[in-house]
């Protein structure tokens, strides 16, 4: 069973389960052990259905580790070397450890879906109940091509879960309090690490570059927290100081960002202006700008509050979408190719285009342009839900026509005259009608009374609730036609056992209520008749199975 | 739709109609049957220019030989290329409605690497362009002298119009400016050189026509050709250019004379300030420089570099900004002033001389327009109050009016906070500007509101120096951290390319939905040029009232004329010009009746009646008596109410009748009768 593909990350030999020894496999997905000199296991589980580790206390003679399940059985691993039988446990635990949480999220994960799917389908509820609770197939099973249907169909869902974004404020968060001996402490939580790296690529490259090589996780942070990140005032910090350089890297990008420049013209002040008066002219009423040479220290602190504050706005925003990087400019892009060369004297990038047309729009001034959807007025909605009638065998017939034919045919009623040597003898006449009416012999089929009304409510219900049972069952069943490998072979014959296990414990008790109500037992015919077509159709299989063996 | 407006047929591409659009219209047309001025206030949103075109273009259709051309001037690029946007939208209805391919010829010229001085400008039907294009004289006499005189002018976002005047008209003068021209002068006198070896022939001809002087000049504008230069007096057109700088040498020795001249008065120890007639008397005294030559200067300049057939005017732009200052000093005796400063004033220690020759009357550079041009149209989004243009671009309209907009739903809300939620007087005039409290409560005011607002919110301040306190401030107090819990905060730098970035990014935020604050700067970029549409600005936070710098001695001269000479007194100008600023910021949040969005003026000031009163109509006709000195919580709660109704669904059917007419329930008695009162006149 075990599929060679499969990453074995751990092998711990002389290990025993139920007194027997043998060799403990941890591999990606599962833990497995197999009994010496066998290559099978016969020890297989999940990491995803394993609940908890437990491991025997230190003092303990034997060296055991424990795995409980999600459904309440434990398995114990008892680890024999005795040399190093306490670092093979632990190397074990070590593993397990890391591997369990990442199995419980998608463990929980499809619980919840299971559950949810049982709250919101009630047919799968009835269902559940009628074939899982009640023991006729294994919840496994019954699992099985549903929720993979559920995975599978939609993988989208699982992998692209949207992105959240980052508060723009997760600085603030770290209130810095006084621990009330000249020193200050800083809150630093998981979330708020990960946002400042999300936000700050350049940060966690210096993280990973000096943690925990030249600084230790504290020390490092310690040095955040005087940086220019969290004290934006702050002008020119030691240059000495690792987070001097991400200060540098920053203003890189963002003149980098700057020098792009803008991809709306309508928001981009350099071409605002059609013509900036010449050098020399015009009446200076504007402060002299301010160079960087002669601010005041508070002048080019207050600056660098403010540049850091779009930095830091724009980081955010960056890390908030970096991952789906739209595919708007690509549009906007491929829309370049066609249109425009009409006014090819005055041309004009598309994305300029699209923004001078909406600035322009009124689109209360206009008709709304998009269809209109008026809401269906019927007068006779019948007619409306069956569907239009094929035009092409009918002929509109004007008044006149319908009075002409009403005289006709009154005619020719009044001129009849019965072609007397055809007519069939009234004996057999009155037979036919009598055979013909409901109860008649040729009426027997459609002389049943509509169900609903023959049989009371629950009753119905409850065959509802056996034909989907049965349905769900016999699918089941018929999928493993045609049985083309071992594993088909195996749950073929599974199923039949189900189908015959479903007719015992469901439908015939069923049977036997009707039968004491004195209701038809023609209403599970049907039932017992999709029943019997499976057998008859497993065994045709098995005889044939049996043959080629023989 | 097809209109009738008082007998003309106007098209309008649309199906629907603003019925300010149609008052708007009226009123237009009145104006131009009377052949006269217009100044015409409409909110912004209200389809003001499509409205434009649309009458200016029927007009045109109808009587050709009344209105040739329409020359259309705006104040960005953007707004430029608005505009031709709409009127190939227009083009295209009519080329639709008509059948017939339309014969319109438009021209836009933006931005220089496109200018464009083709012929065709002659022929065209339609000219959009900068105003500077025609305000400025440097420009005007390449591009526009040539328009004919029954074109209709209309000056879209004139509400600074007086400042475009002036710069057009003032020059500073630097030491670095006075060595480049030392360095152009040099170059000139080698080239004369030069050419008298190989072509004096040349020179001599450049020499006889001097003599026969501007005549052609005159002649052209008399026979009403050319639009007037404001550089080139009339007076002056008449004569022979007078015989000291007839010949390029002596020209170029004159040119050195009054570079030396220049030099000297750069050095001096305090601020000097003095009148033309002052100055034209000191260069008389110091260096012998008598008027007439200096008059002359800017013409003789031109024509020095026509005849040395130089290629790359740039080069030379530093003598000729010295040329057209001795040309402006010696023609206006009024209107201007000139300031010596030997440093800035933050900077004493530096020496850093500066003349300044500033205009102080913007009627000058707007006289030639009004003068030639039949119809010149004056309009805007806030103009208010209405009377004031008028006086100070001296000019008489036949038409003025401010037009409200209707509304459906009242989707703006403008709020006067004028105290803290501790009662603290809220206002940024000078007293209180450090006052801690103050900074504190405005704080608290915008913290409040970036939890409540959705998406966009736009803060302007009085100043950049201003702003640059109060955000050091805020910082220090933890505010601004409090606030990126809601929004992420980007802020208006000097650095226009980083603005911009700031301004995508914070669209950008805006748009994905996590909302956004813009710190920026009255009479900045933003401010004038950026509009905030719909979720891009829910709410626009005015901080202050914001005065001009008023320690600037330029300003002081103007204020000084403006009292003299037009009888406006400082502080009416000043609030004036406040208000408008402040008009404009707040108006750039509603760009239309679809959008919506919050007014708040947070300064108690503007509670008083001076100040409110000179706020557009349609701002303030919102603005009632509860909501005049509210507190930060106040407003909160009215805010909370007021952005609740306008997440409502808002339909076009909802509009219909009220704000927005089909064409039968615009001809309908009652809405006639109704549109009248729309238009509020002066």
């Amino acid at each position: 069973m075990a599929s060679l593909s499969e990453e074995v990350l751990l092998v711990v030999k002389k290990v025993r389960q139920r007194k027997q020894d043998g060799t403990l496999y941890l591999m990606a997905e599962r833990i497995a052990w197999g009994p010496e000199g066998k290559d099978r296991f016969t020890v297989s589980h999940l990491y995803a259905d394993i609940r908890c580790q437990k491991i025997s206390p230190d003092g303990k003679a034997k060296v055991q580790l424990q795995l409980v399940l999600h459904t309440g059985e434990s398995t114990t691993f008892h680890f024999a070397n005795e040399s190093s039988a306490l670092k093979d446990r632990e190397a074990a635990k070590e593993l397990l450890q890391q591997l369990l949480p990442k199995f419980k999220k998608k463990a929980n994960k499809e619980l919840e879906e299971k559950n949810r799917m049982l709250q919101e389908d009630p047919v799968l509820f009835q269902l559940y109940k009628d074939l899982v609770v009640s023991q006729v197939i294994s919840a496994e099973e019954f699992w099985a091509n549903r929720l993979g249907g559920v995975n599978n169909t939609d993988p989208t869902l699982f992998n692209n879960k949207q992105e959240v974004g980052i508060s723009g404020a997760f600085l603030a968060d770290i209130r810095p309090q006084t621990d009330g001996c000249n020193g200050l402490r800083y809150n630093l939580t998981a979330d708020i690490i990960e946002s400042i790296f999300r936000t700050y690529p350049a940060v966690k490259q210096k993280y990973s570059e000096n943690v925990p090589h030249n600084l230790t996780e504290k020390e490092f942070w310690t040095r955040f927290f005087q940086s220019h990140y969290f004290h934006r005032d702050r002008i020119n910090t030691g240059t000495q100081d690792i987070f001097s350089e991400c200060a540098k890297q920053d203003e890189k990008g963002l003149k980098s960002l700057v020098v792009q420049g803008v991809k709306n013209p309508l928001v981009d002040l350099l071409s605002l202006e059609d013509k900036t008066l010449d050098e020399g002219y015009g009446v200076s009423t504007t402060q002299p700008s301010t160079s960087n040479a002669n601010r005041t220290v508070k002048e080019s602190s207050n600056y660098a509050i403010i540049k850091r504050f779009n930095h830091h706005s724009a980081m955010v925003l960056a890390a908030g979408s970096r991952k789906g990087e739209t595919p708007a400019d690509q549009a906007s892009e491929t829309s370049s190719t066609d249109g425009n060369s009409r006014d090819s004297d005055f041309f004009q990038p598309p994305v300029k285009k699209v923004k001078l047309q909406e600035a322009i729009e009124y689109e209360d001034l206009q008709r709304e342009n998009r269809p209109k959807t008026v809401a269906l007025n019927l007068k006779k909605s019948d007619r409306y839900a069956h569907g239009p009638v094929p035009l092409q065998s009918q002929q509109y017939t004007t008044s006149q026509d319908i009075i002409n034919s009403v005289n006709y045919i009154r005619h020719e009623m009044a001129n009849y005259k019965p072609n007397l040597t055809q007519v069939v003898s009234s004996t057999a006449a009155s037979s036919a009608i009598v055979a013909l009416s409901p109860g008649g012999v040729l009426m027997q089929a459609g002389a049943q009374q509509a169900i609903n009304q023959m049989v009371p409510s629950e009753v119905q219900g409850e065959l509802k609730h056996l034909y989907v049972a049965a349905g769900e069952l016999l699918r089941h069943f018929w999928s493993c036609f045609p049985v083309n490998t071992p594993f088909l072979e195996e749950k073929v014959i599974k199923m039949k056992s189900n189908l015959e296990r479903f007719q015992m414990t469901k439908l015939c008790p069923f049977q036997d209520k009707i039968q004491r109500q004195y209701l038809s037992t023609n209403l599970t015919g049907h039932l017992e008749e999709m029943l019997q077509t499976a057998y008859n159709k497993f065994h045709i299989w098995q005889t044939r199975r049996m043959m080629r063996k023989t | 739709m097809k209109l009738n407006i008082e007998g003309l047929l106007v098209y309008f591409p649309y199906d629907y109609i603003y019925p300010e659009q149609y008052s708007y219209m009226l009123e237009l047309k009145r104006t131009l049957d009377a052949k006269g001025h217009g100044v015409l206030e409409m909110p912004s949103g209200t389809g003001k220019t499509i409205s434009l075109l649309s009458l200016i273009i029927a007009y045109q259709r109808a009587f050709p030989l009344e209105v040739t051309k329409l020359i259309y001037c705006s104040r960005t690029v953007p707004e430029i290329e608005k505009v031709i946007e709409e009127l190939r939208k227009l083009m295209e209805f009519y080329s639709k409605e008509t059948g017939e391919s339309n014969n319109f010829l438009a021209l836009a010229l933006s931005s220089r690497k496109n200018l464009c001085i083709h012929p065709e400008i002659l022929h065209a039907n339609i000219v959009v362009y900068s105003y500077h294009y025609l305000l400025d004289p440097k420009i005007a006499d390449l591009v526009s002298k040539e328009l004919a005189k029954k074109s209709v002018v209309v000056f879209d976002e004139a509400h600074n119009i007086d400042n475009v005047c002036i710069d057009s008209m003032s020059v500073n003068i630097t030491r670095r400016t006075l060595d480049r021209c030392q360095n152009n002068v040099d170059t000139l006198q080698n080239t004369i050189h030069k050419i008298k070896e190989t072509d004096a022939a040349k020179l001599r001809e450049e020499y006889r026509r001097l003599v026969e002087g501007l005549k052609e000049a005159n002649v052209a504008r008399e026979t009403d050709i050319y639009l007037a230069n404001p550089v080139l007096p009339d007076e002056i057109l008449q004569e022979a250019v007078p015989g000291t700088i007839r010949t390029a040498e002596h020209f170029v020795g004159f040119l050195r004379r009054f570079l030396e001249y220049l030099k000297s008065r750069l050095r001096v120890q305090h601020v000097v300030q003095e009148s033309a007639p002052q100055f034209l008397k000191d260069i008389f005294d110091k260096v012998c420089i008598d008027r007439k030559p200096l008059r002359f200067c800017a013409e003789r300049l031109q024509s020095l570099l026509r005849t040395l057939e130089i290629a790359d005017i740039a080069d030379f732009s530093a003598v000729t900004l010295i040329s057209n200052f001795a040309t402006l000093v010696s023609t206006y005796s009024q209107g201007f002033t000139i300031i010596i400063e030997p440093f800035e004033d933050r900077t004493p220690t530096i020496a850093n001389p500066v003349l300044h020759f500033s205009c102080m009357d913007p009627s000058i550079a707007i006289k030639p327009v009004f003068q030639r041009f039949q119809s010149v149209i004056i309009t805007s989004g806030t103009l208010s109050p209405l009377d004031i243009y008028p006086r100070i671009l001296d000019f008489r309209p036949v038409t003025m009016a401010s037009f409200t907009m209707t509304l459906a739903r009242t989707c703006l809300c403008p709020l006067i906070v004028g105290r803290g939620n501790d009662q603290v007087a809220l206002s940024s005039k000078f007293e209180t500007r450090e006052d801690f409290a103050v900074i504190r409560n405005y704080g608290n005011l915008l913290l409040e509101m970036s939890a409540i607002v959705p998406d966009g919110i736009v803060a302007f301040f009085t100043s950049y120096v201003y702003m640059e306190n109060i955000v050091a401030s805020w910082y220090e107090q933890g505010i601004l951290e409090n606030i990126q819990r809601n929004k992420l905060i980007f802020i208006e730098t000097q650095d226009a390319a980083e603005t911009s970035m700031a301004l995508e990014k914070y669209q950008e935020a805006c748009e994905n939905g996590r909302g956004a604050i813009l710190l920026s700067v009255a009479r900045g970029k933003v401010s004038e040029g950026i509009d905030f549409v719909h979720h891009f600005g829910r709410a626009v936070i005015m901080f202050g009232v914001p005065y001009v710098y008023t320690q600037s001695r330029i300003l002081k001269a103007r204020l000084e004329y403006l009292r003299d000479q037009f009888q406006i007194r400082e502080n009416d100008f000043l609030t004036f010009d406040a208000m408008r600023h402040a008009a404009q910021c707040v108006g750039r949040a509603i760009r239309g009746k679809t959008d919506y969005g919050l007014m708040i003026f947070a300064d108690k000031r503007y509670a008083r009646a001076d100040k409110r009163g000179k706020l557009p109509r349609w701002i303030q006709e919102h603005i009632n008596d509860g909501s005049l000195n509210l507190t930060v919580d106040e407003a909160v709660q009215l805010a909370k109410h007021f952005l609740r109704q306008m997440a409502q669904p808002f339909r076009q059917e909802d509009q219909l009748g009220l704000s927005l007419l089909t064409l039968e329930q615009l001809q309908s008695e009652e809405m006639l009768q109704k549109i009248t009162q729309i238009a509020h006149q002066t």
